[in-house]
Parts: C-alpha cells; sequence; structure tokens
C-alpha cells in the first residue's frame, strides 16, 4: 500500500498515529503537500459519507477528525512555504454566550479536510472578534454555532455586527446548531444555514462559489 | 402533569419566577435548586395554581457537589433569588460568572456562565492522560456509597413528598452511565481520570474496556445505594418504601438533532447490560417505575430502552429525526410511558406566538393521552427568556384538552 493510500485508510479509520506516520513518510519519499491535501480531502467526504448514512458516529468523526489533523499539522508549514493558497478561509466560532463546541469542532474538521483554511476562534466568542478577525485575514466565509435558544440570538447580533462594521457584503455566513433552523437563517440575514457536519461543507462549497 | 420534579423537567428560575408573578403568588425570591441549568424550585403554591400533578425528590448534594440547603439572597442578574449557601462565584474580568466544587474558592473553579447565558456549564478540566496509568477508579471519585445524612435527607425529602399527595419523581443521583453533562467532574475540586467531553467520547470507542470498568463498578454502588435507600424508607415508623411512584435513574443523551452518539450495537454492549441489571434489581425490589431521559433521536434505541427495563422514556424529541409523536405512539405507546413531548422548547415555546403554542399542545396531547402511558411535560426544562404569555397557552390549552378528555 502506498502512503497516500496508508494515510486515507488511517484518517478513515480514525487512527492518527498511523496518518501522521504516513504523511510523514510520504514527505520524506517527495510526495508533495498538495498530494496530501488531495488525499485528505476525499478521504474526510468519505469519513462525512459514512456519518451521513449512520455508519459513523460522533466518536468515529472525533477520531478521524484527530488524524486529519494530526496529517494537516505536518503539511500545513510547507503549504505556507511552497505559497499554495486554500480553496478559501473560514473564520468559524460558537457564539457569544455559548460554550458549546463539539458540534463547532466537527463542521471546522469537516471543512479543514474539505480543503478550508480554518481559523477556529473557539466558543463564546463575541461579534467584534469575529469582524475583526475576518477582517484582518482577509476570510470569505463566516461559520457560526450556538446550541442555546438563549445564545442563538447572538447569531442576529454577530451578522448585525458584521453590517456595523460595513463588511457584510465582503464575507458570507453560514449558520447551524440545535435550535437553529433554515427559517432563523434567514430571518437573521444569514447567507445559509447547515444541519449537519456533511451540509455544512457542502454548504461552504456553494457559497465560495457565488 | 408535570414540571419540576426532576432535574431534565423543571423551569430556569426565571420562568418559575415569572409564573409567580402571572398567578398572584407571594412574591418571594426563587429557590435555584439545581445551579447547572439554574432552575427554580416548584413550591406546593405555584404547583396548585399551575395544575401539577407531581412533586420531586432530589438528592442531597447537587452536581456542584454542595448540599442544596442553607438558602441566601442571591442577585442574578437583577433577578434576587436564593441560591444554597455553598453557591459561591467569583467574576471574571469580561463579566462571566464561575462556580466552585463544593463550594470552595481555592479549588479550580468546575462552573461557567458567560455573560449572555442563562446557566453554567461545566469546565473540563482534564488532568494529562497517560495511557498505561490509566485507571478507572478515577473516574468513579463521585459514586460512593451514601453518607448517613445524604439517607436522613433522602427519608424526610420522601415523607414530605407523599404526604403532599402528589405523585413522586424521585432522584438519587449516582446511577447516570457516561452522563456527559457529569463526565467532567464538576463536583470534585481535583477530577482524575477522563473528564475532557471529546476525550470521553473517543473513548466509547477506543477504551472500552476502561469504560466497562467504570460502569461496571459504578453499577454496583448504585445498586447497593438504591438497596440502602429502600431498607431506609420501609424501615421507618411509616413504610415508605412504596411512597416513591417513579425512579429518575440516567439523564445520559444518545440522540443528536438528527442522529445518534453512537450505533444501537455500541449502546448494547456498553450500556445494555449495566442498565438490565440496575432496572432488575429495582422492578423485582419495588414498586418503582424506571424513567430514562435520553435527548434527541433515540427511536433506535426504544426496543433496546425497553429491554434494559426502562418504563418512562424522557423528554420525547419530537421536533428530532424519526421521533414523530403517532409513531412512537403506535408502536411503543403500550410499552412506554412518553413523559414529555408535550411542545417544542427550542423553537415554538421560546419563539412562537401563543396561537401557535395552543395548536402543538392540542395536537400532541390527541396523540399521546388516548389509553393513558402519557405525563404531560414540555420537551426538556423550559428555558431562560421563554416569554410566560406562551408558558400560559401551553398550560390553557391542556385544560382546553383535559375538558374534554382526560390526560
Amino acid at each position: 500500500m502506498s502512503d497516500l493510500e496508508t494515510l486515507r485508510q488511517a484518517v478513515i479509520d480514525g487512527d492518527w498515529k498511523t496518518a501522521a506516520n504516513a504523511t510523514r513518510n510520504a514527505i520524506a519519499a517527495a510526495v508533495t503537500p498538495m498530494a496530501v491535501i488531495n488525499c485528505l480531502m476525499p478521504a474526510m467526504d468519505e469519513v462525512g459519507r459514512r456519518f451521513d448514512c449512520e455508519e459513523y458516529f460522533v466518536p468515529e468523526m472525533l477520531l478521524s477528525a484527530r488524524a486529519m489533523k494530526a496529517s494537516m499539522e505536518i503539511i500545513r508549514p510547507l503549504l505556507a512555504a511552497a505559497g499554495a493558497a486554500p480553496s478559501a478561509r473560514v473564520v468559524i466560532g460558537t457564539v457569544k454566550g455559548d460554550l458549546h463546541d463539539i458540534g463547532k469542532n466537527l463542521v471546522a474538521a469537516m471543512l479543514e479536510g474539505g480543503g478550508f483554511e480554518v481559523i477556529d476562534l473557539g466558543a463564546d466568542v463575541a461579534p467584534e472578534r469575529f469582524v475583526e478577525t475576518a477582517a484582518a485575514r482577509n476570510a470569505q466565509l463566516v461559520a457560526l454555532s450556538a446550541l442555546l435558544t438563549v445564545t442563538m440570538t447572538s447569531m442576529k447580533t454577530t451578522i448585525d455586527a458584521f453590517r456595523a462594521a460595513g463588511i457584510r457584503d465582503k464575507v458570507k455566513i453560514m449558520v447551524g446548531g440545535a435550535p437553529v433552523t433554515e427559517q432563523y437563517a434567514q430571518s437573521i440575514g444569514a447567507d445559509g444555514y447547515g444541519e449537519s457536519a456533511g451540509a455544512a461543507v457542502t454548504l461552504a462549497r456553494k457559497l465560495v462559489m457565488q | 402533569m408535570d414540571f419540576g420534579s426532576t432535574t431534565v423537567t423543571g423551569m430556569h428560575v426565571s420562568a418559575v419566577a415569572a409564573l409567580r408573578d402571572y398567578y398572584g403568588l407571594p412574591r418571594q425570591p426563587v429557590k435555584v435548586h439545581e445551579p447547572g441549568q439554574m432552575l427554580g424550585l416548584v413550591e406546593d403554591d405555584l404547583r396548585a395554581a399551575m395544575g401539577i400533578d407531581v412533586t420531586g425528590v432530589f438528592p442531597r448534594k447537587n452536581k456542584f457537589g454542595f448540599p442544596t440547603a442553607g438558602w441566601k439572597e442571591w442577585n442574578f442578574r437583577g433577578l434576587e433569588v436564593l441560591v444554597p449557601a455553598g453557591f459561591r462565584t467569583t467574576t471574571t474580568p469580561e463579566g462571566d460568572l464561575l462556580l466552585y466544587p463544593q463550594g470552595d474558592l481555592s479549588a479550580p473553579a468546575s462552573g461557567r456562565m458567560p455573560l449572555g447565558s442563562a446557566f453554567f456549564d461545566a469546565i473540563v478540566r482534564q488532568p494529562e492522560i497517560h495511557e498505561d496509568r490509566l485507571d478507572p477508579a478515577d473516574n468513579l471519585e463521585e459514586f460512593g456509597p451514601l453518607a448517613a445524612e445524604d439517607l436522613d435527607h433522602i427519608e424526610r425529602s420522601v415523607a414530605a413528598a407523599h404526604a403532599s399527595g402528589y405523585g413522586v419523581a424521585a432522584g438519587f443521583g449516582g446511577t447516570s452511565f457516561g452522563d456527559i453533562a457529569l463526565v467532567p467532574g464538576t463536583s470534585l475540586k481535583y477530577p482524575r481520570g477522563i473528564r475532557d467531553v471529546e476525550e470521553w467520547y473517543i473513548s466509547t470507542r477506543t477504551r472500552r474496556s476502561y469504560i466497562h470498568s467504570v460502569f461496571e463498578r459504578q453499577c454496583e454502588i448504585g445498586i447497593q445505594n438504591l438497596a440502602r435507600i429502600h431498607a431506609r424508607l420501609q424501615a421507618g415508623p411509616q413504610d415508605l418504601s412504596g411512597a416513591i411512584d417513579c425512579l429518575y435513574l440516567c439523564g445520559a443523551d444518545f440522540g443528536t438533532q438528527t442522529s445518534a452518539f453512537c450505533s444501537v450495537a455500541t449502546f448494547r454492549e456498553l450500556w445494555l447490560p449495566y442498565y438490565k441489571r440496575i432496572n432488575a434489581w429495582v422492578h423485582a425490589n419495588t414498586s418503582w417505575k424506571c424513567f430514562k431521559h435520553s435527548c434527541g433521536s433515540v427511536e433506535r434505541f426504544l426496543e433496546s430502552f425497553i429491554e434494559a427495563g426502562f418504563d418512562v422514556l424522557n423528554p420525547v424529541q419530537c421536533s428530532a429525526t424519526g421521533m414523530d409523536p403517532a409513531a412512537l405512539k403506535r408502536k411503543y405507546g403500550g410499552r412506554l410511558v412518553f413523559w414529555g413531548g408535550a411542545v417544542d422548547t427550542q423553537k415554538t415555546l421560546p419563539f412562537g406566538t401563543p396561537g401557535e403554542v395552543r395548536e402543538e399542545v392540542l395536537r400532541r396531547a390527541e396523540i399521546f393521552a388516548p389509553g393513558g402511558g402519557f405525563v404531560f411535560n414540555a420537551i426538556h426544562n423550559l428555558q431562560a427568556g421563554t416569554p410566560v404569555a406562551n408558558i400560559v397557552a401551553m398550560l390553557d390549552a391542556i385544560q382546553e384538552f383535559n375538558g374534554v378528555s382526560h390526560v
């Protein structure tokens, strides 16, 4: 089995140690960082597919995300040195007042595996921090997460902050989380709503094409 | 109807205060009896005003490890409430509130309420994990034999609940297997073992023997404690062992909005043996019904829940995938009591109109009530910020329904 085939299988199996070793071996064998990315993307697509059809659940997704990240950590500096551009840059976080981050972490991992450069601001993120980071890092996408009905309203506050800063038209904003609906997303002026981690990647790809 | 008998069928303290005002009950600060979710205690006057049929028995200590007693005043962002003596907080420069295990300000805080939130979420305090030194005993620190004070408290609480004449739901703690809200060990000053939420989920896949060891021992301790409680209730001047109608055993969530946290096969391997054992003890030795809480899309687990010996399902999250109320009633109505399901607390109740609330409540009651096996309760605790007009619309609707039928 080639190093990239081993890497692909390790990501699908959620084996981060094998994923890291295979990545190092591939790089040592002069495989380009972009070829590694081109291996990770379909591997994470497969993980997303298995999640969507309920072969995989949260623990398996977390393990695959960990394996993918172990590989990305090795190749990220090489990509930067080579001046390679990601498909798009996304700023992601759980909105102000909300500390829940598992759903957000899964979406972040799926986006990263989907070829996006992900800037993860964590949980309980103030609107101005989303705005400042998106502007400073020239992000094309902003992804907002919330688990609670009481914090969901921070999504609107955050979108309003982009308007107030005069950069609303510079970014696409997608939202998701347990209490969030398509209808709510539209009512607060979001550009899209994703019901699951897999749907978030499809949505993100659609939004950056617009 | 139930509101307030367990920590998963209650109301945020702000909702309790608003309802007391609405019904014109004496103005008094509401007691926060569960500090994580900031649940308000439903006193008998409000229970009567709302038409509630069930009261609760709670453990002596809450999930932050201090007794729910010794009430003191506290200003909760403008609302005067009462909190237990051990409820001690500090405020961060950002305005977040920190809550401390066992009320000990010298220990690392175990709960955080960000500015803009209305609940204390667990602060994960995960010591570095050394695979070769992981010891299941580290994840069992919070599970142990009940102290004499715990048994005294339970006997007093059951006696008071029985004397009230209401139905009695009791939760004694310690029998929730892998409840992710409890995994971080918020009651402990320096938790050891696997305490990070993601690490725990991953461990259900990669460290199964460790999880089995934790559940195995927790199950033994849980049954021993239930046996001591039962014996104590039998031994008093009045035999109170039959005073409990329903035992809230486990709050571990298996469902998400659209899917599940694990496969049915994993559930049957990792959880089913322990649920079977503890439920079998309850059914063999008591008249108590076994109550299982699990949010989300859990239809796939219901045959296993029934096989495990659970009698009651809560909160019956009808908004989740595969949780169609009519299908649930048709398939499981003869074998499970639906305790919940009456109205959505993520969408309709907090954000709908009173008319929408009424419609949803009437439709759900029409589905769940026929033939019995339905305890009217919202889908999980009433959240902060729920308009009181919508709560009243919910209560009016069930009265309207009861005018033509019986729950």
